[in-house]
């Protein structure tokens, strides 16, 4: 079975990873969550042109604003879904930051968090769940 | 809301279409950054369905009124090149391109945004008729540094155009050797169908299909202002340095515009360039700010492909003028330095 679900024919889901209201997606893998923006989320910013990466190191508390992604239309604020410790941020993102444009589930992750409380996990959405959210913002 | 006829055809192309001014318009295909340097550097086309078209008809007289820029002066057959229509506070009402099709006939260019607003106020400020034609025929350009690698040469000057003539084999309404992107190229008007035809024309040919941001980024290299964002009604042509109006001849708005020359003004629109690497982007209404204190304001910004650098403009204290020096900008609490720069910001 296909790990991609495409939604009106436009965005696409992953069935292997969580998500958020707020547009992140997540994998977790030995306690480390990795953490990009959906393909959703980059089509509605368009061009990325610049990313502000969070410091490895900060400790941070689910909801808090850790990253800010820069686009033609405006600036996004990027939250950490989890609480935790910042681990490494893509400096890759740095020199090209329209990699979240061209593989936003891939290349263009945006930073990677030791996980504290694993029970925030069971607050994160599934993709079918985000499937949902997106179709309800786009009057579907 | 409305839509560009062209759509299904760019929808074929992958356009990514958003709105722009109340309509439907491609905002990009693949990546902007892309599109705006096959201009830079070869050809690329653009769907400018939005703006408004007009034909005026009436006497001369009663039109060099309500313009900035002489009409009598031009021959038949001339693009008198863009100008504006002012308000009696010196205000821009729209800055238009405006052609010169006859004596008492003249095809002229609105922004989107404002067509309603300028049929009206051409109505009520003369006798003048006024035909829209923005929903009988579709707009595209084509430009790049190498557009006539890609199109046939057109028998056109600069300043120049043609009407009901033909275009890579197409019937159009309007040919005119014109853009907005500081590159040579033409803009043409024609019924959709037409223009669709030619799109496949251009597109097999491997001219790149361009939208709204590769627009705004490159009309911001050149320095070219966006009404609404750069301009509007209580904006004049001397803060803008935006030099479209005779002083020879009687205007709307002339008045305050002698007095702004003679007084000074309190505001200019300068540029501004960011630092290599500095990747965040400036929004409308972030302040300039020299050692803590506010001194202007940005009203465009976008991230420039070709310079690889943060780059817009707006307005600044004219006291404040320091073209070289680099300043503050806010953007939400942070400080990014930008150096003042005056037009255009790619030589």
């Amino acid at each position: 079975m296909s790990n991609e679900i495409v939604v009106e024919g436009k965005y696409k889901v992953l069935k292997d990873r969580y998500y958020t209201e707020t547009d992140e997606w997540i994998t977790i893998e030995n306690n480390v969550a990795k953490v990009g923006i959906t393909d959703y989320a980059q089509k509605k910013l368009r061009d990325i042109v610049g990313v502000d990466l969070p410091q490895p190191g900060r400790e941070v508390k689910a909801g808090e604003q850790v990253a800010t992604v820069e686009s033609v239309k405006a600036a996004a604020d990027i939250y950490s879904p989890l609480s935790g410790k910042i681990t490494e941020a893509n400096e890759e993102l740095v020199t090209s930051p329209e990699l979240i444009n061209k593989e936003p589930y891939g290349a263009g992750w945006i930073f990677k968090l030791e996980i504290s409380d694993p029970k925030e996990i069971e607050k994160l959405l599934n993709y079918e769940q985000y499937i949902n959210t997106i179709k309800k913002r786009e009057g579907l | 809301m409305f839509s560009s006829p062209l759509l299904d055809i760019e929808i074929k192309l992958n356009a990514d279409i958003g709105e722009f001014a109340g309509w439907q318009m491609p905002m990009k295909y693949i990546s902007y950054q892309d599109e705006h340097m096959a201009v830079r550097t070869s050809c690329a086309f653009f769907d400018l369905s939005h703006m408004g078209r007009l034909r005026i008809k009436g006497k001369n007289d009663e039109l060099d009124k309500l313009v900035a820029k002489d009409i009598n002066k031009e021959k038949e057959g001339k693009m008198i090149g863009p100008t504006a229509f002012l308000n009696d506070r010196g205000g821009f009402e729209d800055d238009v391109m405006l052609y010169k099709v006859k004596e008492d006939e003249f095809l002229v260019v609105t922004n989107a945004i404002n067509r309603e607003k300028i049929i009206s106020w051409i109505k009520k400020n003369s006798s003048l008729d006024v035909q829209d034609l923005t929903f009988d025929l579709a707009m595209i350009a084509i430009q790049g540094r190498n557009v006539w690698n890609f199109v046939e040469k057109v028998d056109l000057q600069p300043l120049e155009f043609r009407l009901n003539t033909k275009f890579m084999s197409e019937d159009v309404f309007l040919l005119s050797r014109s853009g907005w992107t500081g590159e040579d190229g033409v803009e043409l008007w024609g019924p959709p169908e037409t223009l669709s035809r030619l799109i496949t024309k251009l597109v097999n040919l491997g001219v790149k299909p361009a939208g709204l941001i590769t627009r705004d980024s490159l009309r911001q290299e050149m320095g070219f202002v966006l009404y609404g964002e750069d301009i509007d009604s209580t904006t004049t042509p001397i803060e803008a340095r935006y030099w479209v109006f005779s002083l020879e001849k009687e205007f709307i708005g002339r008045d305050k515009i002698l007095e702004q020359l003679k007084n000074g003004v309190d505001k200019i629109r300068i540029g501004f360039k960011g630092k290599k690497n500095e990747r965040i982007l400036p929004r409308r209404d972030n302040s300039f700010k020299v050692l803590g204190t506010q001194v202007g304001y940005v009203t465009s910004s976008t991230y420039s492909p070709y310079l690889s650098r943060v780059i817009g403009m707006g307005y600044i204290k004219s006291s404040h003028l320091y073209l070289g020096f680099n300043l503050n900008i806010d953007v939400r609490g942070k400080l990014i330095d930008v150096k003042i720069s005056d037009f255009p910001l790619v030589k």
